[in-house]
């Protein structure tokens, strides 16, 4: 509590961009509230970036887990967290799920003792008038949105979509590649056109195809332009951190696709090339690079940009942001998407089996030349903290890095301890100067 | 009572390990393990291997502490250790499915740690009742009976796949005859004893197992159970592993006794024969998957037009039960979503109901007793009142 109080210096040097990041966010969020106002149905949908298909038919959308990490960012979580637990939905579960239950459960049933619900943004969310499930690899997602889809009464219509989890029966098997991959996305492509047709039945009207390519098109060049980015961050110092990704997954996630994301992330490369140009790092004494294992801490993003920072340790790159969102945008046919758009909803960083994830981030740790791996086990979210152990493990033995494990959460505050963390990170920042003969 | 079969059936339940090992020594036969809730083991024992549900194991996590955190579930943790301490040596492969998050990162760890064996994925889907359901379903089964095919080096022929099924059905009938004599006298088998039948059915060969059960039901047939002074309560819960013996003992001697159960190592396990009139085994298997939740409702699968609140509900008071006892796995991910609209229900139609978490490790035991006892008391007081 006390190092809550008192974090270190900040010393980070962050993009200037960024605040365009932040804008486009605002104006997302304010257009959702006020959908209702404008006449426009609501989608709350969980799982990968299915909104392409919703803007083409100008269906507004609330994506769980973004909500959910608003929420945690402005620290306005716990409302909804109360609501969740009030109603008997236990504190190990998924806390994205809790906290987007009990913004349901605000919605629907009224404020909570104790909590106006008009006083906090969790009441701000428009119910949904339809709900969409393409959650991967994890099974709590297809039963959070069963469980929002009972909470309004069986009344607002549900569409599943199975994500075939790749496991790799077969000894073929590679990343991308080989027979149960095909089946998977061949099969993924047929659930997206029938997602298609039951948003037509939803909304009356015939499927804008047009308007999903045109969409898509902006989608791939973002997602083009900022692996680009990403990949100049191979330069010391890097020039921009992991926490500088996270912040920007929201364009190539749940914001409406246009001319903007694909400006925002022009001006993110431009701002970056400079910074390689004149040796500028987002970290101005890089000492350490690290690599971030698992999903963000919502609520303390900008407080571990700075405690790393203050370590004089660069996040390089992570999991979460280098292994996702439109993360294969070469493979989308922008005037046929929906099975290049399964390709990439497969390849997210959680529905690989160990042996496939544990390649993909040695190549990752290769090319950034990672010293350190960060694994954060968030204790909810058991779909990330899966094999970090055998991540760890074999990451370690393969590349020599050195490792901290350090806890906490998504959103939920309680699970954080701040004094274990500094410790388990100090630890593996010593290691990492043993290793190098500075100690 | 001559009490030979389930003294027997204990003995296995007990250690299924032991029995697999000696099964193949005796057999010359493959063993294969699977995870729990969703496998057709017909398929295995089609090919003519012992299919066998992993259970959790009663030690203590050790070495298995090193490869997964500890807030997961105690079947999934304790499952990796065993992996870990080599204790799934008996295994000649592994399948498993979908059941949960916490399923797939241990049987990731169970294939980074036995390299050597085959682990087999196959992905039932999540949604019942998707307009693909049935078809994905028998597709998926049909990559199964290849996948077990590849994994022993065999093939399966329908007419093997007839036997198995008409093996397992006539075992699962049996159990649920248990299940209905219980329901009418519950004083004549202990809840303990009644698991290790269920236990032992999910390791032992089913032919062996069902000569046990016709013994067992002759003797239970006979039996007269005695007055049935106590208090009548459900059980439900406990998807994937058993609850631990010392639980349920609780329950009974704390004035209640249990006359039902949904447990996946209780009437879960038998709740669904595979229809024997089909053309197709494969598609026999398939539509038994796809219609069991109507039967028992399957919180590890969606389905908008079954509802388990509903279900206990009716069971409950179909077995004239005066309250329901709630056991949940601490972690359990699907389970905990469901509770709330279960004890939402309960309290609209005033029944008691009562929850109690467990845990791999040590048990609050005095704690819990005295919760029950508060519980059973107080289903005494409202039958009085």
């Amino acid at each position: 509590m006390l190092a809550e109080l008192a974090p270190p210096p900040t010393t980070s040097n962050r993009l200037k961009t960024t605040a365009m990041n932040n804008r486009m966010v605002t104006a997302y969020w304010d257009d959702l509230f006020a959908a209702k106002d404008n006449g426009k149905l609501v989608c709350w949908y969980e799982g990968v970036a299915i909104n392409p298909l919703l803007q083409a038919m100008d269906i507004s959308w609330c994506h769980g887990e973004a909500w959910s990490a608003l929420l945690a960012a402005k620290k306005e979580e716990q409302p909804a967290l109360l609501a969740s637990e009030e109603r008997g939905y236990g504190r190990e579960l998924c806390s994205y799920a809790r906290t987007h239950l009990g913004t349901g459960i605000l919605r629907e049933r009224g404020q909570i003792p104790g909590s106006p619900d008009h006083e906090h943004i969790a009441g701000r969310a428009p119910a949904p008038d339809l709900i969409i499930s393409a959650y991967p690899y994890c099974s709590t997602g297809q039963q959070w949105d069963e469980m929002l889809f009972r909470l309004f009464g069986k009344r607002v219509p549900v569409f599943n979509i199975t994500l075939p989890y790749i496991w790799g029966n077969g000894s073929s098997h590679a990343y991308m590649q080989g027979e149960e991959f095909e089946d998977a996305v061949k099969f993924l492509t047929r659930q997206l056109r029938e997602c298609v047709t039951f948003i037509e039945g939803v909304t009356g009207r015939k499927f804008d195809w047009d308007r999903l390519s045109e969409i898509m098109s902006y989608t791939k060049k973002a997602g083009e332009l900022r692996l680009e980015a990403m990949r100049m961050c191979k330069a010391r110092p890097a020039p921009a951190t992991f926490f500088e990704w996270s912040i920007s997954i929201a364009p190539v996630n749940f914001l409406s696709a246009g001319p903007e994301i694909v400006e925002y992330f022009e001006k993110l490369n431009a701002e970056i090339a400079g910074r390689v140009a004149s040796g500028t790092g987002s970290v101005p004494r890089e000492k350490y690079r690290l690599f971030w294992d698992g999903i963000m801490n919502w609520g303390k993003l900008g407080w571990m940009a700075e405690k790393f920072s203050g370590y004089d340790a660069c996040m390089v790159a992570g999991r979460y942001t280098h292994m996702g969102f439109w993360q294969e945008p070469q493979v989308i046919d922008v005037d046929d998407p929906l099975e290049g758009m399964a390709r990439n909803y497969l390849t997210c960083p959680i529905n690989h089996s160990a042996p496939y994830m544990i390649d993909r981030i040695t190549e990752l740790c290769e090319f950034y030349e990672i010293d350190g791996l960060v694994m954060h086990g968030a204790r909810t979210c058991r779909a990330f903290s899966n094999p970090q152990f055998l991540i760890a493990q074999e990451v370690s033995k393969r590349l020599g890095v050195k490792i901290a494990m350090i806890e906490g959460d998504m959103i939920d505050p309680s699970f954080y301890k701040d004094e274990l963390v500094n410790s388990r990170v100090e630890a593996m920042l010593e290691a990492i100067d043993a290793r190098r003969g500075l100690i | 009572m001559d009490h030979g079969q389930l003294d027997k059936m204990a003995e296995i339940a007990a250690s299924p390990r032991d029995y697999a090992v000696a099964f193949k020594a005796r057999t010359g036969r493959k063993v294969i393990a699977s995870y729990p809730m969703h496998l057709p083991a017909e398929i295995v024992h089609a090919a003519g291997a012992l299919p066998v549900v992993l259970q959790e194991s009663t030690e203590e996590i050790s070495v298995g502490h090193g490869l997964i955190y500890p807030f997961y579930c105690g079947f999934s943790r304790s499952t990796i250790d065993q992996a870990a301490r080599g204790e799934l040596d008996f295994a000649d492969g592994v399948v498993f499915g979908d059941t949960c998050v916490q399923i797939l990162g241990s049987a990731d760890v169970v294939r980074v740690t036995h390299p050597e064996k085959p682990v087999y994925f196959f992905q039932l889907l999540a949604c019942m009742r998707d307009s693909w359901t049935a078809e994905n379903v028998e597709e998926t089964i049909g990559k199964l009976r290849r996948g077990v095919e590849r994994m022993l080096d065999t093939t399966i022929t329908d007419q093997a796949l007839w036997d198995s099924i008409e093996l397992f059905n006539e075992n699962r009938r049996m159990i649920r005859r248990i299940y209905e004599i219980r329901r009418r006298n519950p004083e004549v088998i202990d809840a303990t004893r009644l698991q290790d039948v269920v236990k032992s059915s999910m390791v032992m060969d089913k032919a062996e197992h069902n000569a046990l059960l016709s013994g067992v039901l002759e003797q239970l047939a006979e039996k007269s159970g005695g007055p049935g002074f106590r208090t009548r309560v459900f059980v439900s819960g406990h998807m994937c592993h058993a609850p631990k013996p010392e639980i349920l003992d609780m329950i009974e001697e704390v004035g209640a006794v249990i006359v039902d159960d949904d447990l996946y190592t209780g009437l879960r396990y038998v709740s669904t024969d595979i229809p024997e009139n089909d053309a197709d085994p494969i598609r026999a298997i398939a539509a038994s998957y796809v219609t069991r939740n109507a039967n028992i409702p399957d919180p590890t699968k969606i389905d908008p037009d079954v509802d388990w609140d509903g279900y206990l509900l009716n069971a409950v008071e179909a077995s004239r039960a005066e309250g329901l006892i709630i056991l949940m796995p601490k972690y359990c991910e699907p389970h905990m979503y469901y509770y709330p609209e279960i004890k939402e229900a309960f309290e609209r139609e005033d029944i008691p109901h009562l929850l109690i978490e467990t845990d791999h490790e040590q048990l609050p035991i005095e704690s819990m007793r005295t919760r029950l006892e508060t519980f059973v008391e107080m289903l005494r007081q409202r039958e009085l009142a």
